[in-house]
């Protein structure tokens, strides 16, 4: 009886190693592609950046890194894109919140018109909306000629400034900030609300001292999603933004294919990735934590 | 119910905000697609037609570039599922050592800055001539469709009720029968859903096709980044924002039809 218990036991453990091994076979393909096409790249360039070659090896050298941050023209780039990212942040949470709060609590049928309007971003390409906002708020474009057949003067176009990437970038945003906060106010109840208006407080209080601290590590989340966005866009800076300074998309860009420098290219892609490391961070966490309440 | 009508004003200043933020931009693209003749400052275009749609159809590059992003897209798609469907599937099922860690590394995807990840990528590719490769594109574009890919069959997978499944083998069935007869149809919903995110998400993929596969790769993309930095003709750029839009406005149909917002979202964050 026992050895038939001790076969039983032996072959199921056979059957889990197998199976362990078809496991690890079955994800191989994936999880390689995951290490080579970016832990490898990532570690090659944060070691490459951080060392130079000498006669006897490679040894630890900052040099690169100098040269970007006394480098008037980098800064440059790197300040622009870091002020374009706190607009569109500030922009982003100042016009979904509002957007969020209604959403929220009513139940109108403008409700669910303003949400798919608020949603159809989603189903916009970027390059078809940088095409149309050029259309639009280009020279001569169609709000030119609404001002014009009104009798106001014309608009400074934002096309080729700053502004023209930030409002494109707020426009394509808009979606999935508007999708992260109305998650974190599912949280912020209807009761406690009416209880705070019960007591006189007005709308400004309410948000302040009902919402805003319940949905705080949700701002967070959304900010950080922002950011790193921000931080990764090329195509809406490229078409819709100046060219001098540029932001760091079509910089690193221009420095790999233009300008052939493969190591400066590689020293902006690091500062980028130590800007967003900690935001970076926020997000993946609660991405990791969003999974976990999923599936438990 | 007046009461609510009356403190709505809320509700219609962001529906009419919104209105002309989201809609005129669009609208103005649909209009100039079907213009002939549009001077500066008539509000409305002086002729419309169909003539420059003749036009566009014809262009060489134009068609050229649809098979390129058609056939990349499918390229990639396939290759996404034939490799991230069997692992979410051990992912969800089996027991192996790494698993956790292995589940995790995705997530590794959205820890950088996507451009940056690109050109580190990039430096790379060029060492080993893969820059202006159709199968290097194809290769980094796989590397953004492995989250959806992965996680989202994930979810199913451990959602499938496991007492059916034993139900089924208890009465005799094979297993590759409980798993096309019990499992699949419980999936495949959101294995269609990966592949059609998949699919839209690559179609419209500018960057990496920019970076590493210009100038020999030409999509459709990369074909109105150039009608926008250089073609004369406006209407040129609106229908091919037409043409290009197909895709997406597929999705959005099935997108009404199937997932709610919440569904939605979850797939695109």
């Amino acid at each position: 009886m026992s050895t038939v218990e001790a076969a039983t036991a032996a072959v199921k453990r056979r059957h889990v190693d197998g199976r362990g091994l078809i496991g690890l076979l079955l994800v191989a393909a994936p999880v390689t592609l995951i290490g080579a096409l970016i832990l490898w790249p990532v570690s090659v360039s944060v070691f490459d950046t951080l060392t130079v070659r000498g006669p006897d090896g490679r040894h630890f050298s900052l040099e690169s890194y100098r040269f970007f941050f006394s480098d008037g023209f980098s800064l440059r780039n790197l300040w622009l894109t870091i002020q374009v990212a706190a607009i569109c942040t500030v922009l982003l949470l100042v016009i979904s919140l509002p957007i969020a709060l209604y959403l929220r609590f009513s139940e109108t049928r403008l409700a669910g018109y303003i949400q798919a309007l608020a949603l159809f971003p989603l189903f916009v390409p970027s390059i078809l909306l940088a095409y149309a906002l050029i259309r639009t708020l280009g020279p001569n474009g169609t709000v030119d000629i609404l001002l014009t057949a009104v009798g106001l003067p014309k608009i400074p176009s934002p096309y080729l400034t700053p502004w023209g990437p930030i409002i494109g970038l707020v426009w394509d945003n808009l979606p999935l900030t508007l999708l992260i906060i109305l998650a974190g106010l599912s949280n912020v109840s209807r009761a406690s609300i009416d209880a705070a208006r019960d007591v006189g407080a007005g709308s400004f209080a309410v948000l302040w001292y009902i919402v805003l601290p319940r949905i705080r590590g949700t701002l967070l989340v959304a900010a950080s999603f922002i950011i790193l966005g921000l931080f990764s866009a090329f195509t809406l800076p490229y078409l819709l933004g100046p060219a001098v300074p540029e932001m760091m998309g079509p910089f690193m860009r221009r420095t790999i294919i233009e300008v052939d420098d493969p190591l400066q290219a590689r020293t902006q892609a690091v500062v980028t990735f130590m800007i967003c490391a900690l935001f970076a961070m926020f997000y993946v966490r609660s991405v990791a934590r969003t999974r976990r309440e999923q599936s438990s | 119910m007046t009461r609510v009508m009356r403190l709505d004003w809320k509700g219609w200043l962001i529906a009419a905000l919104l209105t002309v933020a989201i809609l005129l931009p669009l609208v103005n693209v649909a209009v100039w697609s079907f213009t002939e003749v549009w001077r500066y400052p008539a509000v409305i275009p002086q002729k419309f037609g169909f003539r420059f749609w003749g036009d566009v159809l014809g262009r060489r590059d134009v068609r050229d570039a649809v098979m390129t992003s058609l056939s990349l897209a499918a390229i990639v798609t396939a290759l996404s599922a034939l490799i991230c469907l069997p692992a979410s599937y051990a992912f969800a099922r089996m027991n192996f050592p790494g698993r956790n860690l292995f589940f995790m590394s995705f997530l590794t995807v959205y820890a950088f800055p996507k451009f940056g990840l690109y050109i580190t990528i990039a430096t790379i590719f060029i060492g080993l001539g893969l820059i202006g490769n159709f199968w290097g594109v194809v290769l980094i574009q796989l590397v953004s469709t492995l989250m959806f890919m992965v996680w989202i069959p994930v979810s199913a997978f451990q959602n499938v009720d496991r007492r059916q499944e034993e139900a089924a083998r208890d009465v005799g069935a094979s297993p590759l029968r409980v798993f096309w007869s019990i499992t699949m149809p419980q999936v495949l919903p959101a294995i269609t859903a990966a592949v059609l995110l998949t699919f839209v998400n690559t179609f419209y993929e500018t960057e990496v096709a920019w970076l590493i596969g210009a100038p020999e790769v030409r999509t459709v993309p990369l074909l109105m980044i150039r009608f926008i930095n250089s073609e004369l003709i406006v209407q040129y750029g609106a229908i091919l924002s037409l043409i290009m839009w197909v895709p997406s406005f597929l999705l959005l149909i099935v997108a009404r039809r199937f997932l709610g917002a919440q569904a939605l979202g979850r797939a695109f964050a």
